[in-house]
């Protein structure tokens, strides 16, 4: 029994009438237009037809067609979108996130304090971490056979150099190959033959600053330095200045820090150059002044991220990573 | 340092409350750690952090005056008792060999002393200090040291052999028992207190075990001396021996404090001992005289450092209340005769640090200073590594720190460890190297998170890279390079993804290509590389210009294993230093073409041992002009493709600055190509 494209017309308006959602209207389309549909059974009898009546079939079929294809579009529009209608829309289900990554705690502290040096005219230097005593120790006064040295314990190489136990000495390095007004600000990896625990490690970051002219004071130092901590910490950020002792800066101060119900922390160490280290670059210390300060990028981020052990740092965690 | 708060009432009376001379301490450079309550609440014990530069603050007098200076009190100091016999008992003799060892040595007699007792007070100050009481005459002298900072030591005048004391040298490989019972090997540079026959002590750091007092000893030979500072510290650190006494001596004693700490403990042994004879005092070499005994000083530098105007009257005061003997020569100008137990101050600038000291750093004002232009740039590099950092977050990776010193073991298979530096005194034995490549320490990373059950682990690092020029030279290189690594599933399956996939060689060459991209390199080429760690058959250097710049490739499975890494790994490493003279920071803009474009694709099947970069060379030989890209977007092998073969599809975008193309024109050209790739690679379409 072979219907006439009249009577499919007939039988499709009838179903028309009743697709009441997308998936009935689905499902019409594949019975009527799809591969196996309805529309194709008619123009596959076009070849058991006489050639003057495959034109009029095939017009007729055509037209149909067409007619379905509108009525379809014209429905599909009315339908209501399962995904989309107000009822089955879940607006519980997570957002999809693109895949970022992050960057390291340790990059992003240094990225900020270079940041804020940067705004007051600091250019951003690096130095070699293998060094050698020179720079290490003896332009700095540090003097090898003094227990001064004690506090910059350092690892030797078979090559006869060290690993650098601070970033002071870039300051020697910068010095060395320019004339002053120098602003400087150095981040680093440094190495001490420390062990390990929640906050030693041998290797660790730091960030030297240094400010030469022929005019700085050490109220400058103090404006410098309490405008950095308040940039970093929050303008209502307790500062304390404690007169301390380093070879290479006289006077010499700590900075520390109020921090919630720990007390005053310290936080950097600063000072004023020391003229045997004008000295020893070679600047004459009638004509230059300058101050010098170095910080542990590890101890303020943990501060600042609330990282109570080290050790997290270097281990890359992908669940440390993403927190940050 | 342990400082008893009743201790130094002896010598000053301080203003209660104890805090706040505790909070003054710290906030004058003796940072106060601890303040603790001792002896039922009677007694307080100040925990101070005593910096390298001020040995005459490591006694109590020495912190009392200190104190006096602060709060502009009185300093009391302690009755001593010089009065000594005026002869030496028949056949002693004090010779000293090694003046520069020890410039100034002296030494008392003390025939039957009573080892009576200790006095309370003494044992209970002794105590509270973390000093172990022994007996009186070595007790004695322990208080004397923690009173006056200077070391003294007795020794049984009875065990040391001929009634000698010298100060010399040691002989080389001379054995010396010490108290500890260590024996030690000593070295020519040793200064040893010796008797007739043997060293007696190692000088200011240990005494020996031969001669100790004990409760038998009726007699002793009670030492003081000045010892030199680099000499004490040179053997108590090859021997690693650290006492309270070479903890004093390397920092610089006192060298007035020689003859008030001896007289101070006479006073003490003659109460308590009832010695009944005590010797006239022997005393060879001299004092030393301080490094600098006169500084000039005016109020004018004063103000230049500090930033702040203090009255000269102020500034000489203040160095008054430390115990400078301060000239005022008018005009704010002063000439400043240093005491002997301020032998840090030898500048001028030394001076200006005490006034500030005394004045507070706290009320010294703040200010900003004005921005002076100055040449200096940052650092090139720096701008290249913030572009990776940037580049390869938006990518997805995580930025890893590791350590710069690794393991032996890690490093890849036929790598010669004798091109990396080696550490001699690594703090962990196993991490003796310094990375010449990031490579093992980004595995270990890989490994940690695996076995966190990590699925997708994309990292890179940015950090130096170390080696030695030759393999037994001296010269070192050292090198800021990025790492990348990639392994497990190109980003976690989300709830609306059908699925994921495993990264691929490909998925880290193209982050590569697109990252030199983004810092402007035009030149970029890859070509097949040789590289023990990767596999070699998708291994490949980066190139920019001539230079090679990196590699890439997929980490050899077996090297991979040692990390217990299944899935397959990829790497790459680039020279920033290396890439950063190709860098074009600015990219000229290239005009927007008007013209639509149109685009034709193009399906060869070649033999496997045709590359695709070369038909793609091939493609875009032909009307530069016309073609504006050419893309591969699918390799395919099997199915139809014959054995040995494979299906390579481009994508050619055609687009003219001037016209619009008709589809004719391209036609011709687009099958003008086809027949040329036909030809020149036995291509066949499909």
């Amino acid at each position: 029994m072979n219907p006439t494209v009249s009577e499919v017309e007939k039988e499709a308006q009838a179903q028309l009438k009743d697709i009441g959602s997308r998936e009935d209207l689905e499902a019409f389309r594949i019975a009527y237009l799809g591969k196996k549909g309805k529309l194709g059974e008619l123009m596959a009898r076009l070849k058991t037809l006489s050639a003057e009546e495959r034109r009029d079939w095939g017009r007729e079929v055509n037209r149909l067609k067409g007619y379905l294809e509108e009525s379809l579009r014209t429905l599909c529009e009315s339908l209501p979108d399962a995904s989309t209608s107000e009822g089955n829309f879940d607006e519980t289900l997570p957002g999809i996130r693109p895949a970022v990554g992050k960057l390291h705690p340790i990059s992003q502290t240094i990225r900020e304090i270079c940041r804020i040096f940067g705004r007051m005219g600091f250019a951003v230097v690096e130095g070699p971490e293998v060094e050698t005593e020179f720079y290490n120790f003896t332009a700095l006064n540090i003097s090898l056979d003094h227990a001064s040295r004690d506090s910059f314990d350092t690892f030797y190489t078979d090559s006869g150099s060290l690993l650098r136990s601070q970033t002071s000495t870039v300051q020697i390095r910068v010095m060395e190959k320019n004339d002053p007004p120098l602003r400087i600000i150095a981040p680093g990896r440094v190495y001490r033959p420390d062990t390990v625990d929640a906050s030693h490690s041998f290797m660790f970051h730091q960030i030297e600053g240094l400010m030469v002219d022929d005019k700085t004071n050490f109220s400058e130092l103090k404006g410098v330095l309490y405008w950095f901590l308040r940039e970093l910490f929050g303008s209502s950020t307790k500062i304390r200045f404690r007169p301390h002792f380093f070879p290479f800066t006289e006077p010499s101060v700590e900075v520390d820090i109020q921090w919630g119900d720990k007390g005053w922390l310290e936080i950097l160490g600063a000072g004023f150059v020391n003229p045997k280290v004008f000295e020893a670059v070679g600047y004459d210390t009638k004509k230059v002044r300058g101050f010098a300060f170095g910080l542990g990028v590890e101890r303020i981020a943990m501060l600042r991220l609330g990282i109570p052990d080290i050790r997290y740092f270097y281990e890359n965690d992908l669940r440390f990573l993403r927190q940050f | 340092m342990k400082i008893s708060v009743r201790w130094l009432s002896d010598y000053v009376t301080m203003k209660p409350p104890i805090e706040a001379v505790a909070n003054s301490l710290t906030m004058a450079g003796l940072e106060v750690e601890k303040l603790v309550p001792i002896c039922g609440g009677k007694d307080h014990l100040f925990e101070i952090e005593i910096t390298t530069n001020r040995p005459d603050w490591l006694s109590h007098i020495g912190v009392a005056r200190e104190i006096a200076a602060i709060e502009n009190l009185t300093l009391r100091l302690p009755e001593i008792d010089e009065q000594t016999s005026r002869k030496m008992p028949p056949g002693w003799k004090v010779e000293l060999k090694d003046k520069d060892g020890c410039p100034y040595y002296t030494g008392v007699v003390l025939e039957g002393v009573e080892q009576n007792p200790t006095p309370d007070f003494m044992r209970d100050r002794l105590e509270a200090c973390g000093v172990r009481c022994i007996n009186l005459i070595v007790d004695i002298t322990n208080y004397v040291l923690l009173e006056t900072g200077q070391p003294l030591h007795a020794f049984d005048a009875d065990l040391l052999g001929g009634r000698e004391v010298v100060i010399r040298r040691a002989r080389k490989g001379e054995k010396f028992t010490a108290i500890n019972g260590h024996v030690y090997d000593c070295r020519n540079e040793d200064l040893v207190i010796a008797d007739h026959d043997r060293a007696t002590a190692l000088a200011g750091v240990m005494g020996g075990a031969d001669s100790e007092v004990s409760d038998k000893t009726r007699n002793i030979f009670l030492e003081s001396a000045f010892l030199h500072p680099g000499r004490v510290r040179s053997t108590s650190k090859h021997h690693a021996i650290t006492s309270e006494s070479s903890y004093r001596f390397e920092r610089c004693v006192d060298p007035e404090g020689v003859d008030f700490a001896r007289s101070r403990a006479l006073y003490f042994l003659k109460k308590y001992a009832k010695p009944r004879f005590v010797s006239s005092v022997i005393k060879v070499g001299q004092k030393p005289a301080g490094k600098n005994g006169l500084i000039h000083l005016t109020a004018g530098e004063v103000e230049k450092t500090l930033g702040v105007a203090i009255k000269p009257s102020q500034i000489a005061a203040f160095m008054r209340r430390l115990g400078l003997d301060v000239k005022d020569k008018g005009v704010g100008s002063f000439s400043v005769r240093i005491p002997s137990f301020r032998s840090d101050l030898v500048m001028p600038v030394h001076l200006i640090e005490e006034i500030a000291r005394l004045y507070g750093y706290e009320n010294i004002p703040s200010a900003l200073p004005s921005l002076v232009p100055h040449e200096l740039l940052d650092d090139p590099l720096l701008k290249v590594e913030e572009t990776a950092r940037h580049y390869f977050t938006a990518a997805g990776l995580y930025e890893t720190v590791t350590f710069s010193l690794i393991s032996e073991q890690s490093f890849p298979p036929d790598y010669n460890i004798e091109e990396s530096i080696r550490i001699v005194n690594p703090q962990n034995k196993e991490l003796n190297r310094l990375r010449p490549m990031l490579l093992p320490s980004l595995m270990e990373v890989l490994k940690k998170n695996a076995n966190q059950g990590a699925v997708s682990m994309p990292f890179f690092e940015i950090a130096n890279t170390y080696r030695k020029e030759t393999a037994s030279g001296k010269k070192t290189h050292e090198e800021k390079a990025l790492g990348i690594i990639i392994a497990g599933l190109r980003y976690e399956k989300g709830w609306a993804d059908t699925d994921s996939r495993e990264f691929a060689f490909y998925d880290l060459k193209g982050m590569v290509a697109a990252f030199l991209e983004t810092l402007g390199i035009a030149d970029v080429s890859f070509s097949k590389g040789e590289y023990t760690a990767l596999e070699g058959l998708s291994s490949e250097s980066i190139k920019a210009g001539d230079n090679t710049v990196g590699l890439v490739g997929e980490v050899q499975p077996q090297y991979a294993r040692k990390w217990d890494l299944e899935s397959r790994v990829y790497y790459a490493e680039i020279s920033l230093a290396e890439t950063q003279s190709h860098v074009a920071w600015v990219r000229r803009f290239q005009d927007l073409s008007r013209f639509p474009s149109i685009q034709r694709d193009l399906a060869v099947v070649v033999a496997e041992s045709v590359k695709a970069g070369a038909v793609l060379e091939e493609i875009k030989s032909h009307e530069k002009e016309l073609i504006k890209n050419v893309e591969v977007f699918d390799l395919f092998r099997g199915g139809r493709i014959p054995k040995g073969c494979k299906s390579l599809a481009f994508r050619v975008t055609y687009q003219s600055g001037d016209k619009t193309l008709v589809s004719e024109e391209i036609q011709k050209l687009h099958t003008d190509i086809a027949k040329a790739v036909s030809g020149k690679f036995q291509a066949t379409f499909q």
